[in-house]
């Protein structure tokens, strides 16, 4: 090749082609890791697991005719049907394993196998690096849930009243669900993409995440029965991620008043969560507890939300220096 | 108050391609530290420039500091006057590791695609020219292939297609042709020293024999610390040496005769060929004297030279020279 056709192919003046760094290196890297993580197959895959215990329980069938009652009835009535499932499972369990499990390879992964050291020779900061990985992952989670909400909640429709209207009814309530779904994206991704860059192995990220998943929802829920004393009096709630995360979840039911307060909710969330007093007082003549169950209160739910923001913002500042300090090498 | 500039520092100001100043790398804490960079000053033009020295020299780290993958524990460094690690600096390069890892999933087309806009390039301007680089390095009709599907040579032209792609002023490679079999080597070697010919070239080997075909300079480097840096040129010549090497049909014989004279300081015959190796005290009275040694003692002469020196031969010398050949 003559040198002439070379330099056409490799010089260049200072300014020509090149731009100063900008916003859409970032955007690139949120496009690369949402097409990474987005794959059909995964995507399809963490759906599956998402949806199985759900549709296992809506397969038991209803005592409720929602032919003979009010549209608003019987929206509120599917919606209370599939509230505690979509709060513990599917946007618990499975949806933060999922997210935890996706991200925790996000930056270690690269770091590990080598990939990273091309990645920060390039004319971009690291920071935008962790942005990016970081809104990635966040609008992966947010597409999952999103079609996970919406498609439970047309599952659990065409299975009690196969009728449109009571979907449109449930819609407000799977909002607000998705809404506290973000809330909950912040938090994860953010602890997460911290464990990634702090963790030199993928996999210890991930399990780090699962470790602290069963024990927020399982682990602190065997607690709470057998040290129901000590729960209150050592103030373990403080710590205790599931109540937290539950507070959040039905205080945003509260705020936008998504679903009617009635006990048949309430008290799954009494029980795995600690949100409502089991104790509460029932209207001996009907059996019910008319207004809803007494929330414990131990901490008002802006307060949970505030807190766990907090602890996001701060992982994901740790993270980010984390990352920016880190010496990458093969 | 007016700060006053060291003179190292307006030394750096100086178009070098690659500067440095007391660069140094050290790992882990007090008792554990571990000294793998000592403080040394490079000095790179453009061109093409070798970084030789052993498996465990330092290169590779040296190389991680300049493109800001590894932190600079102390001193400093510049990429044509920007300092190492920045954004700015890392506009102006193009880096292969060594033992380059892709996305095994992403086809050769896409991965520099991904890199070209990594590197500033518009979405268009990136597809041109990785389909330009494609075209370079002879894998164009492999592009829309999985990286992952790619021989070594093959992904090793990839690592320097997107080592190219933001068409940076300088490139540094690592080892870029190592676990390549000699036809991939020499295929690789030939399009570095066709590159270099427009963007300079900063390029580490402990393969002494590529570094003599693609570069004009060299530094060497052991155990962290520069021993030498020069041109070929010079660094042959420095070390060139006095011998000069003679062989007859008669060498026993004219090795007696030429102990005796005075213009002599030393001679010996070589173990291997046989052939009469002399330093001379007076260079020039041997060269006059010598076709009279041969008359003198009947004998034809085959050949009469100072032997031609090999890197390789340097390189052995410079680490005697260090006591590192035992």
């Amino acid at each position: 090749m003559s040198i002439a056709k070379l330099k056409t192919v490799f010089s260049r003046k200072d300014t020509e082609g090149v731009e100063k760094e900008t916003h859409r290196n970032t955007l690139i890297l949120v496009k690369k890791t949402f097409q990474e993580l987005a794959s059909l197959k995964k995507f399809l895959v963490s759906l599956i697991i998402m949806l199985i215990p759900l549709i296992v329980t809506i397969a038991f069938p209803s005592t409720i005719e929602y032919e003979s009652i009010s549209p608003q009835h019987a929206a509120a009535a599917i919606s209370i049907a599939i509230v505690f499932i979509l709060f513990f499972w599917t946007l618990g369990i499975s949806f933060i394993c999922i997210i935890g499990t996706s991200g925790a390879s996000l930056i270690s992964e690269e770091v590990h196998s080598g990939t990273m050291l091309i990645l920060v020779s390039k004319p971009i900061m690291r920071v935008k690096i962790f942005i990016g990985k970081y809104i990635g992952l966040f609008l992966y989670g947010a597409t999952l849930s999103f079609v996970a909400i919406f498609s439970i909640g047309w599952i659990a429709v065409l299975r009690y009243s196969a009728n449109i209207i009571h979907f449109f009814g449930i819609i407000p309530f799977l909002f607000v669900t998705y809404l506290y779904s973000l809330v909950l994206l912040l938090i994860f991704c953010s602890i997460t993409l911290a464990l990634s860059s702090i963790v030199n192995r993928p996999r210890n990220a991930g399990l780090i995440v699962i470790f602290l998943v069963i024990f927020s929802f399982l682990g602190m829920m065997i607690l709470k029965m057998f040290l129901a004393d000590s729960y209150e009096t050592y103030y373990l709630y403080i710590i205790d991620l599931g109540y937290h995360l539950g507070n959040i979840y039905v205080g945003f039911l509260d705020f936008f008043n998504a679903i009617p307060p009635v006990a048949e909710w309430q008290t799954w969330f009494a029980q795995f969560t600690g949100v409502y007093d089991i104790a509460s007082p029932t209207d001996p003549d009907q059996g019910i507890n008319p207004g809803g169950m007494k929330r414990t209160d131990y901490v008002y739910p802006w307060v949970s939300l505030l807190v766990w923001i907090g602890i996001a913002v701060f992982l994901l500042i740790y993270g980010l220096i984390s990352l920016k300090k880190r010496e990458i090498s093969v | 108050m007016i700060k006053r500039k060291k003179a190292y520092e307006k030394e750096a100001e100086f178009q070098y391609e690659i500067w440095s100043h007391e660069l140094q790398k050290i790992y882990g804490k007090k008792d554990k530290a571990f000294e793998a960079v000592k403080k040394i000053n490079l000095r790179i033009e453009p061109g093409i420039h070798g970084f030789l020295g052993p498996n465990g020299a330092g290169k590779t780290t040296t190389m991680n500091m300049l493109v800001g993958a590894l932190a600079i524990s102390s001193g400093e460094a510049k990429i044509r006057n920007e300092k190492a690690g920045t954004v700015e600096a890392r506009r102006l390069i193009g880096f292969l590791p060594q033992d380059p890892v892709f996305y095994d999933k992403m086809t050769g087309e896409e991965y520099l695609i991904y890199m070209g806009k990594l590197g500033g390039l518009n979405k268009m301007e990136a597809r041109k020219r990785a389909q330009e680089l494609c075209v370079y390095f002879d894998i164009f009709n492999d592009r829309t292939r999985p990286i992952g599907e790619y021989s070594g040579g093959m992904k090793q032209k990839i690592g320097i297609a997107a080592a190219l792609i933001h068409k940076p002023k300088l490139l540094i490679l690592d080892e870029p042709t190592a676990n390549l079999d000699p036809i991939g080597r020499a295929n690789i070697i030939d399009k570095i020293k066709e590159i270099s010919k427009t963007v300079s070239v900063f390029v580490s080997s402990h393969i002494l024999s590529e570094i003599e075909q693609m570069c004009d300079r060299v530094t060497m480097i052991n155990k962290g610390a520069i021993v030498i840096s020069d041109t070929l040129k010079n660094i042959k010549q420095q070390y060139i040496g006095n011998t000069y090497e003679l062989d007859t049909n008669k060498n026993e014989q004219i090795l007696k005769s030429l102990e005796r004279k005075d213009y002599i300081q030393n001679t010996w015959l070589k173990e291997e060929d046989g052939t009469i190796q002399i330093i001379p005290k007076d260079a020039d009275k041997l060269k006059q004297e010598m076709p009279k040694v041969i008359l003198e003692n009947n004998a034809i002469l085959y050949s009469f030279h100072i032997p031609e020196i090999s890197l390789q031969d340097i390189f052995m010398e410079v680490y005697v020279e260090k006591g590192d050949k035992k």
